[in-house]
């Protein structure tokens, strides 16, 4: 098992030095870290609303900016090994197909952790400067720099991030899954981003699919069925939606939707292990 | 384990997922939508009339704020330019897209009621003032429908209910139902401390004068022997003998 982790490791480290050395992603970064700065630019509404704006936008360039980053990371995985031949060298060394896939998910995941980490600290610097920018203008009042300050720290913005990490850690399983099915890399790109995007109508095919009885044609039912079946529910993350709002999110939810997402990687991880097992390479 | 048995294996895998997961996702759906929008899921029937509504939410995905905020700069540039048929599609839309901001459902109905009520009552080019004042009377009726849906959008603040309140009292000069409104308010976690008053300040502008002393004895006896001072209890003292005694002078409780 330890010999297992460090062969593991050893995938994951090299995967992530190998895209740190990339220069797309640095460039993701910038453009992220750019739009998080210019996010602070909405000046002309109420405080809450001015928030709220800059809440939404740094999640969504953070949400953005790592999708591209699984993508595009997870298409450079397995497809690009094989095609510059490099995967031959590493499976002949003393190391399974599983640890493999394994490892290079781990490495991807960490660049992914990496790049959260640096994006979060950003934002989490902008919403500081929007509070000091604020105070300074509405004046020193002890109820309006407590109202600012409940939203510049609002510490439910931590649950917020966690999701959206486990949100893209599950975008990052069904890359590595689609790699290991793939021979190119658009595949592996456009795959993940199709089941992306119909993640987000699950839930409504789901409940279509469960509540349309003998109505439905067979083949719609069958349609709604695999979509419900297969595809993972992306509306759960949606309690950000919930969070940015500023209501109440109870950490039960949070934590049972992070629970879903470590069950979903580990199902894709496994399913990716068996596909890649018998692979020609 | 041959290729065959690979496949077979990694789609049981995925299927088998697919079928445990279900229940779980039809509970935490449900577990959400009860904590967040206050009722546990739709029926085949509300899913089939809102199909149109939830597609264009979930096909938005995580940029669902995003595009509402767009849509509410997009309200305030024409709000700018007094284009308040565009002002208020872009404010349908972004609280269709984000029902539960309570902000959105605030601004969008400050906008039609107030604004566009006003330019409304304003606007040179109809010389009948009635023509203008039916006019501006749509804009207030849009904002307070408006206000109405927030509501029950979002039941758990009191900002909405406390904004409905100001509607009425201000653009509909309904003071029973701004009373109405303000102490739904109250039932509320999140109310400011001086709302409490505004019922037995609607009471009395409706001129119900007897009601509106009974409200504010109540008040007072609520806040105790030793009341927080942002209740302001003088205040409510103040109200209290005023009522009464110009309940002195006009005895049956209402305005002449």
């Amino acid at each position: 098992m330890r010999e297992s982790w460090r062969r593991i490791r050893a995938v994951a480290e090299n995967t992530f030095l190998e895209a740190v050395r990339q220069k797309v992603f640095a460039v993701l970064l910038v453009f992220a870290l750019v739009l998080l700065g210019g996010a602070n630019y909405f000046a002309e509404f109420s405080f809450q609303e001015q928030f709220k704006f800059l809440k939404d936008l740094g999640y969504a360039t953070i949400s953005l900016t790592g999708l591209l980053v699984g993508l595009l990371g997870a298409a450079q995985l397995i497809p690009a090994e094989i095609e510059r031949r490099t995967i031959l060298t590493a499976l002949c060394r003393p190391l399974r197909r599983w640890e493999f896939v394994v490892g290079k998910y781990l490495g991807l995941v960490a660049l992914l952790a990496v790049m959260l980490a640096i994006m979060g600290a950003v934002f989490w610097a902008v919403l500081r400067w929007k509070e000091a920018q604020l105070i300074g203008l509405e004046g020193g009042e002890a109820g309006v720099v407590q109202a600012i300050q409940a939203e510049s720290r609002d510490p439910r913005l931590w649950q917020a991030f966690a999701l959206m990490g486990a949100k893209l850690f599950v975008v990052c399983g069904l890359a590595v899954f689609f790699s290991t099915l793939a021979t190119s890399t658009t595949f592996v790109v456009a795959m993940t981003l199709l089941v992306y995007l119909i993640g987000h109508l699950q839930s409504v095919a789901r409940e279509q699919w469960l509540e349309s009885g003998e109505k439905a044609a067979w083949f719609i039912q069958l349609f709604l069925a695999a979509v419900a079946l297969l595809v993972p529910d992306f509306n759960l993350y949606s309690l950000i939606d919930e969070i940015v709002a500023g209501n109440v999110v109870p950490w039960r939810a949070t934590l049972e939707v992070l629970a879903y997402s470590v069950a979903y990687v580990a199902v894709l991880l496994a399913a990716a292990a068996c596909l890649f097992e018998e692979r020609d390479l | 384990m041959s290729r065959v048995v690979a496949l077979a294996l990694a789609g049981g895998l995925i299927l088998g997922w697919g079928i445990g997961k279900l229940p779980w996702e039809i509970r935490m759906t449900k577990e959400q939508r009860l904590a967040t929008v206050g009722f546990p899921g739709p029926t085949a029937v509300a899913v089939r009339e809102k199909l149109g509504q939830g597609l264009v939410l979930a096909a938005l995905g995580g940029f669902r704020g995003l595009a509402a905020n767009a849509l509410m700069l997009q309200a305030h540039g024409a709000w700018e330019e007094k284009q308040w048929v565009r002002v208020r599609s872009a404010l349908e839309l972004a609280t269709l897209l984000q029902p539960r901001v309570a902000l959105f459902w605030d601004l969008a109905s400050w906008h039609l009621a107030w604004n566009a009520a006003v330019a409304a009552e304003r606007y040179e080019g109809l010389e009948s003032e009635t023509r203008r004042r039916i006019e501006a009377r749509k804009w207030v009726e849009a904002g307070r429908e408006l206000l109405e849906r927030g509501t029950r959008a979002v039941p758990e603040k009191a900002l909405l209910f406390q904004r409905l309140g100001d509607l009425y009292w201000q653009r509909l000069s309904d003071y029973q139902a701004a009373a109405v409104c303000y102490r739904a308010a109250l039932t509320k976690g999140d109310v400011p401390p001086y709302l409490e008053r505004f019922v037995g300040y609607a009471l009395d502008k409706a001129g119900d004068k007897k009601a509106a002393l009974a409200y504010f004895q109540e008040l007072r006896r609520t806040m105790g022997e030793n009341p927080d001072p942002a209740r302001q209890p003088e205040v409510v003292e103040r109200e209290m003998q005023r009522l009464t005694k110009e309940l002195r002078t006009s005895p049956n409780g209402k305005r002449p």
